[in-house]
């Protein structure tokens, strides 16, 4: 088996070589501590004209259209996973193939046409594929700060693929726990969870640790196990009343086969503020996932109850370190840089045990990445007007090992195929140079423009046996983007933005064959990229309430759309893309997709404690129909098409009350029409019901109390109504009728008092 | 749902990875040796049509007179609804299984069994079929369908796929594979895959009403996307035994096309009394072509030695029970002799009564 690179005594070396602070520089601890776990990072009076955070990275671009999930939000709402803490973001569809899984669309595009990132690493790599994928379930949401989302393309700061948005998960940062005049403090916490819609059990144990001023930890572990999900019951097909192909329920009608999955992950975060200029990071976060059915292939439509397609193995290990720098000279004020390793495995099964077969893939992708980001401190070019500039690098570097096997189990033979879902040894590459700036005027206009020059380059070898040809392709792209802030009123802004974002194919398009939920999709080597233009007009309005209302057009050239194609296009040496009923290859569409729509969100706190919350989007998206004019001339043929599963009308409205004693008490309603405007490719896919997905709403209540200083219970009863629904391109209904309850203790104990070393 | 213990995860966890198995086959050796001899040649079968009329209402797109509306077969040939039947991968399978096994070299090795077995596997292939394949001459039942559990045991008739099919195919695989009766198993797969195939004809020629494209499968299943003059999988083979039961197949086939034509081919189809009657056509012939392709397997009990004949009784075995419902339908003594007989010793079978029986109980027309 091929050894994984592991940079870990890179970053050790890295960690041992830096400089300890240098007298003159001023001492640990006047610093403002980092805040605490579990709380938010606290706003700053100062005006970023980029961002709007002091630390590089940390948040994405106000001037956008952007939201934020924070910790008291998924606290209160009690998320399954990081998808399902996005629910109740504008903007944002959460779609699930499976109970263990979940993609969120932003502005209709998912997958690899949005950038995942965790703590300004990218969680994508050259493998992720059209439509969703499961990726953002592997974040912990227990070891989450927050969630931001940005609508809208992204590319000129995060590269390729962000033509829909930007999806920011930060970790919980470790915090001083000693007490004042302490050396050494520690922080145990354990939460107890558990569900009875899917018979979750779980929980996590995490430790704060700190050593004086200068270093903080934060680690922790958790598990969980999850098991089947009962549903509301059968959500039918609108076209004919019947049932939907998939899931497949058990007796009851409700529970759900092919879900249920088990969990561990693990984290530790250490932070070591070297002066109060130079700040180093070392973090380790794993996800381990097994055993998670895709719970429209288990079983498949048609298949026998038994056979299911099961991910053995869903891990991801991220390893990096972080330097931040601040006030580092006339020309630089913030630095900031990362080194990453990152794995992500997955190994596949489908099994159909009467016939005592199993086909099972392997994939392993290695990701190293350098990023590194300089912003300048504001700088007066004349009497009001400032200017701010930032600039940085980005680079990542996968190297792809897969592998594919058939296994007879009757007779324990084990027949390994020429190749895997991928190319064993492909390599892929890609980064780039950016550059922004932001100029404001009188305090009451402000510009925002950059630009990004990136490298893709791809390079897969080939496989003779299977017919599959070898791949080298670069891309150079050039991208930008620009936009005007203008506030009339101290609590009033409008917002113009223009974004050219681009997304380079990726070894999943130009290399994989596999079985996806439309059909069999086979590679396409010569697809081109795709690029999003994309304008946008914004309302943010900061008092009485806060209000934000979005309009946007994205515009797709060369979109990325899948294809039908016949049997004699199939790949040689594959039967399974002759003998599946749809055929399907990636193309350049040939002519302009596009997707428009409007989004808008309120937050308005009221007396007595209360707090209302809403959010509402809509989305249209169409493209060029990309299968053959029928040589019929009377046949019925529409030139543009809808795009796949974009979301229909949907949203949320949430009333939380907080009492001055501790006690919390929410009521949500989820909320979505029906989507009856399908792509060629979703009337294939068993996870659509014929004739669409139909509307819901969904009642939830909330209440969490803190009981004692260190226990917090919270409970959440979600589909009060026990309606059956399911979020359009689910294979999953949600849950019915059910209890979320959540047990939080902490700080169990408090160390002892420390002996303080003996000073110099 | 299977669960892993949690010491095993935390292990799996901290290792982060398990390790791909090796692939591991064949040790080479070819197991239990072959013996005897085939028919050399093959037992001779002359098909005498000089008495065969079609029934009044069949579909006669060969120049007869019909009653039928003009259609697009008329022509003759077989137009496609779609331009994609996967269908036809899983009967180009079969070709390459009877290659493997008993076609091309009738003398099958443990690995040609193993590499059959990956072709019936692959996925969407034949192995995917017959795992869901049912007859619809059978009631279906009254709950449930024969993908849940439970359904098939309660329904082997309707649930044939499952119930009897997929487990002759599962356990003849791995015997050959394993070295044992590697003639009478490939005889096995042989004559199971001959009854998915009859099945599936009729199958997707029914359901051809609600959907489309099964009917371009139900041509599949039966010519592998082949002209009518050469087919391909079980097309092939009655072709070579009867050229003109397979030509009344091919019109049976036809007119399934014609009534789709005729009736709302771009949605769904209501004139299911049309539907029934192209079907009833269909598998007429197809009955007698099966009953010939069985004929021939009695035959070769006089002739075959040893293993050889062996295999032609294991084959009987399987396929008399396909065709028990409709000799029974039509002389049900008939149909005991046949299940009684094939349960003899093959020495003891009396072959030239079972074929008399056949060529009575399904005449070609």
């Amino acid at each position: 088996m091929r050894r994984s690179p592991t940079p870990l005594g890179l970053l050790l070396l890295a960690c041992l070589a830096w400089p300890a602070p240098s007298a003159g520089e001023e001492a640990p601890g006047e610093e403002a501590p980092a805040p605490p776990a579990g709380e938010e990072e606290p706003e700053v009076d100062e005006e970023i004209l980029i961002t709007s955070s002091p630390a590089p990275g940390s948040r994405l671009p106000s001037a956008r259209a952007r939201s934020e999930v924070t910790r008291e939000d998924l606290a209160r709402r009690l998320p399954r996973s990081a998808p399902d803490a996005l629910r109740f973001e504008p903007g944002v569809f959460v779609q699930q193939s499976a109970h263990g899984q979940g993609s969120a669309y932003l502005r209709g595009l998912t997958g690899q046409q949005t950038v995942l990132l965790f703590d300004g690493i990218r969680l994508n790599n050259s493998t992720y594929r059209q439509g969703p994928n499961q990726y953002f379930f592997t974040l912990d949401s227990q070891s989450l700060a927050s969630i931001q989302v940005q609508r809208g393309g992204g590319s000129t700061r995060w590269g390729s693929d962000a033509l829909g948005g930007v999806i920011l998960a930060l970790p919980v940062e470790p915090r001083p726990e000693a007490s004042p005049g302490d050396w050494f403090g520690w922080d145990p916490h354990l939460r107890v969870a558990s569900g009875t819609a899917d018979g979750e059990i779980g929980g996590r144990l995490q430790t704060g640790l700190s050593f004086g001023d200068t270093f903080a930890f934060l680690g922790g572990a958790g598990g969980r196990h999850v098991g089947q999900l009962e549903s509301g019951g059968a959500v039918h097909n609108p076209a004919d009343g019947e049932l939907p192909l998939v899931p497949r329920f058990a007796d009851d009608g409700r529970t759900q086969l092919g879900t249920g999955f088990d969990e561990l992950t693990f984290d530790g975060r250490l932070v070591a503020n070297l002066s109060p200029r130079h700040r180093l990071k070392l973090a380790l976060y794993g996800y381990r996932q097994f055993d998670a059915p895709r719970t429209d292939q288990c079983p498949a439509a048609h298949a026998p109850y038994d056979e299911c397609l099961k991910y053995d193995e869903q891990f991801r290990t991220l390893l990096y370190a972080v330097y931040e720098g601040r006030r580092l000279g006339p020309v630089v004020d913030q630095l900031r840089a990362t080194l990453s390793w990152q794995q992500q495995r997955e190994r596949r099964t489908m099994a159909r045990p009467r016939a005592a077969v199993q086909h099972t893939g392997r994939d392993v992708v290695d990701s190293l990445g350098l990023t590194a980001l300089a912003r300048s401190p504001r700088l007066a070019l004349a009497d009001a007007l400032d200017l701010q500039l930032e600039a940085g690098l980005d680079t990542y570097h996968d190297l792809v090992s897969s592998a594919a096997w058939i296994a007879f189990t009757d007779i324990d033979v084990t027949a390994r195929r020429s190749r895997g879902q991928y190319l064993e040894g492909s390599r892929y590459t890609y980064g780039g140079l950016y550059a922004q700036a932001g100029l404001e005027a009188f305090g009451q206009l402000r510009a925002r423009a950059g630009a990004r020059l990136s490298w893709i380059d791809a390079r897969a070898p080939d496989d003779p046996e299977s017919g599959t040809r070898a791949v080298e392709r670069s891309w150079l792209p050039m991208v930008g983007n620009a936009g005007l802030e203008w506030r009339p009123l101290s609590s009033l802004a409008v917002l113009v933005n223009y974004d050219r974002s681009f997304r380079a194919p990726n070894l999943d398009d130009l290399t994989s064959r596999q079985q996806t939920g439309p059909g069999f999709q086979f590679e396409n080597p010569a697809l081109g990229p795709e690029q999003a233009d994309t304008f946008e007009l914004g309302l943010r309005l900061s008092a009485p309430i806060l209000l934000e209302a979005w309009g946007f057009r994205t515009t797709l050239h060369d979109a990325v759309v899948k294809s039908p194609r016949q049997d004699a296009d199939c790949p040689p040496d594959t039967p399974a893309c002759q003998a599946s009923w749809t055929k399907l290859q990636l193309v350049n569409a040939p002519a302009d997709a596009a997707l428009w729509g409007v989004e808008g969100s309120l937050l308005a706190e009221l007396p007595w404690g209360l707090e209302a919350r809403a959010s509402v989007a809509w989305t249209w998206g169409e493209g060029p129909n990309v299968t053959p004019r029928p040589t019929d001339p009377d046949a019925a043929y529409q030139a543009r098409v809808p795009l796949s599963r974009v979301p229909p009308l949907n949203g949320t409205v949430e009333l939380v009350w907080r009492s001055a004693f501790g006690l919390t008490l929410g009521a949500d309603v989820r909320w979505a029409t029906r989507q009856d405007r399908l792509a060629l490719s979703d009337l294939s896919d068993a996870r659509i019901p014929r004739g669409g997905t139909p509307g819901f709403a969904v009642l939830d209540l909330r209440a969490s109390a803190r009981l004692a200083e260190r226990l917090l219970v919270s409970v959440a009863m979600e589909n009060v109504l026990d309606a059956a629904y399911r979020y359009h391109g689910s294979s999953v209904n949600g849950p019915g009728r059910s209890f979320i309850f959540l047990i939080d203790l902490g700080p169990l104990w408090r160390s002892p008092e420390p002996a303080r070393p003996a000073g110099p | 749902m299977h669960r892993l213990p949690a010491v095993t995860l935390l292990a799996l966890a901290l290792s982060a990875c398990g390790g791909d198995p090796d692939a591991n086959g064949q040790d080479g050796g070819e197991g239990e040796p072959i013996l005897g001899e085939p028919c050399a040649p093959p037992p001779a079968y002359v098909e005498d049509v000089s008495g065969c009329a079609p029934a009044a209402d069949a579909y006669q797109p060969r120049g007869g007179q019909d009653t039928w509306p003009a259609c697009v077969s008329d022509d003759g040939v077989y137009h496609p609804l779609g331009a994609s039947i996967s269908s036809i991968a899983r009967v180009q399978a079969y070709h390459a299984i009877a290659l493997l096994l008993w076609s091309a070299d009738p003398r099958p090795t443990r690995q040609d069994f193993l590499d059959a077995r990956i072709l019936f596997e692959e996925e969407q292939g034949l192995g995917s079929r017959v795992a869901r394949r049912y007859d619809p001459h059978f009631p279906a039942p009254a709950a449930g369908k024969c993908e849940d559990e439970g359904v098939p045991a309660a329904n082997p008739d309707y649930c044939v796929g499952p119930a009897t099919l997929q487990p002759l195919l599962t356990g003849a695989f791995a015997s050959g594979a394993e070295g044992e009766a590697r003639l009478v198993n490939a005889a096995r797969i042989h004559a199971a895959l001959q009854w998915f195939l009859y099945v599936s004809v009729i199958k997707e020629a029914t359901t051809c009403a609600t959907t489309a494209a099964d009917c371009d499968s139900h041509w599949a299943y039966y010519a592998g996307g082949g002209p009518r003059e050469s087919p391909l999988g079980l097309g092939a083979e009655i072709l070579a035994l009867a050229p003109e039961t397979h030509q009344r197949i091919y019109d049976g086939l036809l007119a399934v096309r014609c009534w789709r034509n005729l009736d709302h081919e771009g949605g769904e189809a209501t004139d299911l009394a049309l539907r029934d009657r192209a079907i009833a056509q269909l598998d007429r012939a197809l009955l007698r072509g099966m009953a010939v392709l069985v004929r021939q397997r009695f035959a070769e009990l006089g002739c075959a030695s040893e293993h050889y004949r062996q295999a032609a009784l294991e084959a009987l075995r399987v396929l008399v029970p396909l065709l028990d419902r409709a000799v029974r339908e039509r002389d049900a003594s008939a149909a005991g002799f046949l299940a009684a007989e094939v349960q003899k010793e093959a020495a003891a079978i009396d072959a030239a009564g079972a074929i008399s029986r056949l060529d009575a109980l399904f005449p070609c027309y």
